[in-house]
């Protein structure tokens, strides 16, 4: 049991280093996950100052989704499209195993987009992390599920533009509903409610704690659960489009 | 004998379609088996089957006796698949495609170097190695993709249209490929259109149309079974309406125009020859040339499916048309 899941484990480590090479380290798409973020925070930053904690959270956790879910959306899809997909399911891997290592590679992406995001930003806004080992597990966390979240339309689409139509469709309304660049609490109560059902807030959320607590808060913990279990459902209902998808 | 593919009452529905229907045959280690069929006859569906990239809705398949659904990873260990359309990654270098798929089959780092190599040298493609696989001709993918499909020396190689849309330089190269890697022991199942590649490759073919098993035999014995109809070929100086005319004429069942010729179908050869001889003068036409025939596996195909093998290719070309057109 222990050697089939290292098997599998490695085997989505390969997919993953493969789509890394094929189609994440290339400069458009950079651009493109830096690009609509900053964009985004321009339009809020309008509507009245945004304090700097806010700012470092809410541009690093857009960074994350947007660059990650961009392609994570169109990677299953393009496989279909270009037949190559058919060598991942010929070869010996398990569904889960193909979809583990899709979302590896934009955990990966994601990963660097923060660290090119954050860093900096915290530098240039003067705003100190005050536990920068929280921030670095929350960033994780957070990747994770965002690639998830992209692997989830790329399996169920059938084309390129589906995908990117259904990755925008469950990505803006986010944006907006998840306390982003506004605190949470100063939204109406039922929006309140429907924010938790987003893993974007969760994002945001233990990034800010990491910010502006030292130690390990009771949210924060939360805040990594959720992460975790929207993570685990979206891998698995990923997992199950696709066994339907090629039945 | 020993069995490398085991098939048993296969059956694929989609919806309200039935795409394969009971299907069972076996194939035998070391042998070309080739499998025939019309387009929409099933043929792919049944080689997702085979492959376990989709499951069947009822029977069994064990590769080297490993049941394909049941022990997945373990059956899908031992076999090697070549599409139809080649599935290398375009971004990627022939090289790194290798490498790549002998990841996949966990084959150790010093062992997938020497096979990387060992391949592309076989395959002719040693020289472009760390080219872009999306500079490649039709012909270098497709060795590129056999390559990347032996780099686990798989029990079985599937072989889907191996030469459809090649030229025919690269048609003959895979053509001796495949029979050069049989030599050494690799067993192929071949998927064609071109029943005359199945001929010259085969050990054994199946036909399949309808999504029914329509004769599994070797290809002498299917030819030998539509021995009771003898072949006449015939050409005259005109072409023109020749076929209603020929096709009344005693002892003839059938006429068919191949090219400039006349292939007729004859109940009996000795008697049928001085027949055409009396209608050629009657018709002012002159002979350029008159063969007898055995009769082809194209033949047994057409006899067993109902379909003629020309319809068969033109479904085939009008289908990839369609699909590079979506």
């Amino acid at each position: 049991m222990v050697r089939a899941w290292a098997d599998s484990l490695i085997k989505a480590f390969y997919i993953a280093k493969k789509d890394a090479k094929v189609y994440y380290f290339k400069a458009p798409n950079f651009t493109y996950g830096l690009l609509i973020p900053v964009s985004l925070y321009l339009a809020f930053s309008m509507a009245g100052e945004i304090s700097s904690k806010l700012i470092v959270a809410g541009l690093t956790s857009l960074v994350m989704l947007f660059g990650t879910t961009s392609i994570e959306a169109v990677a299953v899809v393009l496989e279909k499209q270009t037949g190559t997909f058919e060598r991942l399911l010929a070869a010996p891997l398990s569904l889960f195993t193909i979809v583990l290592g899709k979302t590896l590679a934009g955990f990966f992406f994601g990963l660097i987009l923060a660290a090119v995001v954050l860093f900096p930003l915290a530098v240039v806004s003067g705003t100190i992390v005050m536990n920068p080992l929280l921030a670095v597990i929350a960033i994780a966390f957070t990747s994770m599920a965002f690639s998830a979240l992209g692997i989830v339309a790329s399996a169920y689409a059938k084309w390129v533009p589906e995908a990117q139509m259904l990755s925008n469709f469950l990505r803006f309304p986010m944006v907006f509903l998840s306390g982003t660049f506004v605190a949470l609490e100063t939204f109406p109560s039922q929006l309140q409610i429907v924010a938790r059902f987003l893993p974007l807030t969760y994002s945001v959320e233990a990034l800010r704690s990491s910010i502006a607590e030292l130690g390990v808060t009771y949210t924060y913990i939360l805040d990594i659960v959720a992460l975790t279990l929207f993570t685990i459902v979206l891998l698995a209902l990923s997992t199950k489009i696709l066994e339907k998808r090629i039945a | 004998m020993n069995l490398v593919l085991d098939v048993h009452n296969l059956t694929k529905q989609f919806a309200h379609i039935l795409a394969v229907d009971n299907i069972s045959f076996t194939v035998n280690k070391g042998e070309i088996f080739g499998f025939l069929g019309p387009n929409g006859a099933g043929k792919t569906t049944t080689i997702r089957m085979l492959t376990g990239q989709t499951k069947p809705t009822s029977g069994t398949v064990k590769v080297a006796k490993y049941d394909v659904v049941r022990e997945s990873i373990k059956a899908k260990e031992r076999v090697g698949v070549v599409p139809e359309v080649s599935n290398i990654y375009d971004e990627m270098s022939a090289w790194d495609n290798l490498i790549f798929a002998a990841q996949l089959y966990r084959v150790a780092k010093n062992e997938r170097e020497k096979r990387a190599k060992d391949l592309l040298e076989l395959f002719g493609l040693h020289e472009r190695r760390a080219d872009r696989a999306g500079n490649f001709s039709k012909g270098m993918k497709r060795r590129l993709t056999i390559a990347a499909a032996l780099i686990h020396k798989p029990d079985i190689l599937f072989l889907d249209e191996p030469t459809s849309g090649l030229d025919v330089q690269s048609s003959r190269m895979i053509r001796n490929l495949t029979k050069d890697l049989n030599k050494n022991g690799v067993t192929v199942f071949l998927t064609t259109h071109y029943i005359e590649e199945a001929d010259q490759l085969c050990q054994r073919v199946a036909m399949i149309n309808q999504g029914k098993m329509v004769a599994v035999d070797n290809p002498e014995k299917l030819k030998a079974s539509v021995e009771k109809h003898q072949i006449i070929e015939v050409s005259f100086d005109q072409t023109q309406n020749m076929e209603r005319k020929l096709a009344s004429l005693k002892y003839v069942s059938k006429a068919v125009q191949v090219g400039d010729k006349f292939r007729l179908h004859v109940r009996n050869t000795s008697e049928a020859v001085p027949l055409l001889v009396d209608f050629a003068r009657e018709n002012g036409l002159k002979i350029i040339s008159i063969n007898t025939l055995n009769p082809s596996l194209e033949d047994a195909f057409v006899e067993m499916t109902g379909l003629s093998a020309e319809v068969m290719a033109t479904e085939k070309e009008q289908g990839k048309k369609v699909a590079s057109l979506g």
